[in-house]
């Protein structure tokens, strides 16, 4: 790994002249991307580097993004927090509520923690309703960036390179972290509580620090989130946010450091790219992440990280060869899949049936071209496309084994 | 008793009955959930999802084969759900242990609920309790209770006594016990473990189906009711202990009753503390102090759990991890 640190610099150069280099909706896609990214990075902390799985992760990430919209109005930008000093409000809150919450969640460890946190998150969202004057009902409670510092902070420009230099900072505070002597022993916490404790160390008190400095950066990504758009709604405390950062980790790999985050950005990206095509993301978010854990337990950097660390003793361009044309035949069959799905949705669509009269379904318009629901056409399309796609890839496993096999 | 003045007896009663009620409801799907997990170490993270399937392949069968047969046939098609997913999902990722056999189920739950949404819509669907079974089983000063409450209670009853007797009397029973208790000893006496866990998680499976088929008519029918009966099966399971029947039972009734009777109180924080004289100082705190009790209902159970994690980490009748 003799290229990881030009390759982190050049990723950090590429950041920095983004603006100057995509357009303004992609801009705000990469400020998004950003905070998703932190935010897994935060997860990934407690749960890659603790092992401790929280299903509950968006409460902190919302107290966070409550926080910085109510300093935001009440210090007006100025005084003594500034408007780029914001995030730490949402840090100090996320901390302090990772506290309690964490005391009580670290008091059972396993599927019990998992349950916990999640139930913990549900009051939240619970009381949230009820609390008109924290988390401003259904309206929400919005405010406005003030210019600091001789910043504008009007722009898409200038916020992303707020929330630019937040990411960085965080990731590279986790990081420096991971090196400390808490650090490593946050792993122990993973690897065998048992001994932790038998070497004399309050794994409890451990568990709900480590569950505490999570919450924080959960806590300054709902801060950037809020700041971003100017406003928070009780919606950020949804379930499905705490899905979909435990989604993201796992798919990028949670057991290397950067995993999460890249697994936040790339999903956040696709989530961005697809939203005008498809109405079913999050489907297909799941579909991933079942595959991912099925066929790929480290994630999907974890499992490059991993194929780069031990190189088969065959020579690289033939691995290299049978891999990508494994991922031709995924996709494949990933074509046919999406095909179906995507028929199937527009088929099902309350504006679809509505339009249906006796006897009488009109074409689909599916990938510009029309299709006729009752006939075979599309059916057979989407269904051999996938079994195709499956087939190739056995054939190929199949190959490979047996050529494994006569080399031994 | 100034605090329960406006409140008659019979509205206690009826509340401790739908308390009890909604207590078996939660029972019936915390037990396939510990049965699954005391046998095979998994958390099934999907277990609600299949009380939702349930009550959706109910409502999709009611019109062609009428209300009693859907009922019959919704658990029986979560049930092969249930196998495949174990057959083909669980078993593949069996290797890497339980943490990863929880994501997977989880991402599962997450899949079954968008596919719901996919073909049935975001919003509920009009699942109801069939015209000649909504009737009043009996009136108390002249409220009417109804007779589908009832008939919720009496199958989960007879659930229960129907996997206890096939549990403790049967020879599946002891096949099944001895392979929770020492897998690998039972397989050295020439039993099929695999097929057996496959079993208990189809039987699991179908249990929350049956219940989603039952309670669906009578609660909504929406793609949100996994995850609002998931986190209180949760909670059960918190409070009384994974693997522990009893530990379960005691928990789901507890939370039902303590749910429905709060629903219908009017109590307040700030009431309670006027007790001890501290009235006033809590009407000028307001927030949740000054909350009714019915607003605060859904957040009960949660308060429940914290308090018997705080007194009795280990659950009301769980063993020491």
């Amino acid at each position: 790994m003799k290229f990881a640190p030009l390759l982190l610099l050049a990723t950090v150069a590429l950041l920095i002249a983004l603006p100057w280099l995509v357009s303004g909706s992609m801009l705000n896609a990469a400020v998004q991307m950003l905070i998703a990214a932190l935010f897994a990075m935060a997860f990934g902390l407690l749960c890659g580097q603790a092992g401790m799985l929280s299903f509950g992760h968006a409460a902190y990430f919302g107290v966070g993004a409550f926080a910085a919209v109510h300093a935001m109005n009440a210090f007006g930008g100025a005084g003594l927090l500034p408007t780029p000093l914001l995030p730490l409000v949402g840090g100090a809150t996320g901390l302090i509520s990772g506290l309690v919450a964490g005391y009580f969640s670290t008091k059972r460890t396993g599927v019990y923690f998992a349950m916990i946190t999640l139930a913990l998150a549900e009051l939240l969202h619970a009381l949230a309703s009820h609390l008109k004057a924290v988390f401003g009902g259904e309206a929400g409670v919005s405010s406005f960036r003030m210019p600091a510092w001789g910043i504008g902070f009007g722009s898409l420009t200038d916020v992303y390179f707020l929330t630019l230099v937040w990411t960085l900072l965080c990731i590279g505070l986790l990081y420096l972290f991971s090196k400390t002597p808490l650090g490593r022993i946050t792993l122990g916490l993973r690897e065998n509580a048992h001994r932790l404790r038998f070497l004399g160390y309050n794994t409890h008190a451990l568990g709900t620090l480590i569950f505490a400095i999570s919450a924080m950066f959960a806590g300054i990504a709902g801060a950037l989130q809020s700041m971003n758009i100017e406003a928070a709604n009780y919606v950020v405390l949804e379930s499905h946010i705490s899905t979909a950062v435990v989604l993201n980790s796992f798919i990028g790999g949670v057991r290397v450091f950067l995993g999460p985050a890249i697994g936040g950005a790339v999903m956040t990206f696709f989530g961005y790219v697809t939203s005008d095509l498809t109405r079913v993301w999050l489907l297909y978010q799941g579909i991933i992440f079942v595959l991912v854990m099925m066929f790929l337990p480290r994630g999907l950097v974890g499992e490059l990280v991993e194929r780069l660390r031990h190189r088969s003793g065959q020579g690289v361009a033939r691995s290299l060869g049978a891999t990508l044309l494994r991922l031709l035949c995924l996709a494949v069959a990933a074509a046919g899949a999406v095909f179906l799905i995507e028929f199937l949705q527009r088929f099902l669509s309350s504006e679809y049936r509505a339009g249906v009269s006796e006897g009488n379904w009109p074409a689909i318009s599916l990938f510009s071209y029309d299709w006729a629901p009752l006939s075979v056409l599309p059916w057979a399309v989407g269904l051999g496309l996938f079994g195709l796609g499956i087939a190739l890839v056995v054939t190929v496993n199949r190959r490979v084994a047996d050529r494994q096999e006569a080399q031994a | 008793m100034p605090l329960l003045t406006g409140v008659s007896v019979d509205q206690i009663l009826f509340a401790l009955l739908n308390g009890t009620i909604y207590g078996l409801l939660l029972f019936m799907v915390s037990a396939g959930l510990t049965l699954i997990f005391g046998m095979m170490g998994v958390l099934n993270f999907a277990h609600a999802s299949f009380y939702m399937l349930g009550a959706y392949f109910a409502y999709t069968l009611q019109p062609l084969t009428g209300f009693w047969l859907a009922i019959i046939l919704a658990p029986v098609l979560v049930m092969g759900v249930g196998i495949l997913v174990e057959r083909f999902i669980l078993r593949h990722v069996h290797e890497h242990g339980h943490a990863h056999e929880l994501l997977v189920t989880f991402g599962l739950s997450v899949v079954i609920a968008e596919m719901i949404k996919m073909v049935y819509g975001k919003f509920a669907v009009d699942y109801r309790v069939p015209a000649e079974l909504n009737f009043a089983a009996f009136s108390l000063s002249g409220i009417d209770y109804p007779f589908y409450r009832l008939l919720m209670g009496g199958i989960a009853v007879v659930m229960f006594i129907a996997i206890w007797l096939l549990l403790t009397k049967t020879r599946v029973g002891i096949v099944v016990r001895s392979a929770i208790y020492r897998p690998q000893m039972a397989e050295a006496l020439g039993h099929n473990v695999p097929m057996v866990f496959m079993g208990v998680f189809g039987i699991g499976a179908a249990l929350a189906g049956l219940a989603g088929a039952v309670a669906g008519a009578f609660y909504t029918t929406n793609p949100n009711m996994a995850l609002e009966l998931g986190v209180m099966v949760f909670v059960v399971v918190v409070v009384g202990g994974l693997g522990s029947m009893g530990g379960a039972m005691a928990a789901s009734l507890l939370i039902g009753i303590t749910n429905s009777l709060a629903v219908g109180s009017d109590l307040r924080i700030a009431d309670l503390m006027s007790l001890v004289g501290m009235g006033g100082w809590a009407e000028d705190l307001g927030g949740l102090l000054t909350m009714r009790m019915s607003s605060l209902a859904a957040t009960l159970p949660f308060f429940i759990m914290l308090l018997v994690l705080v007194l009795r980490p280990s659950g009301l009748m769980g063993e020491k991890e």
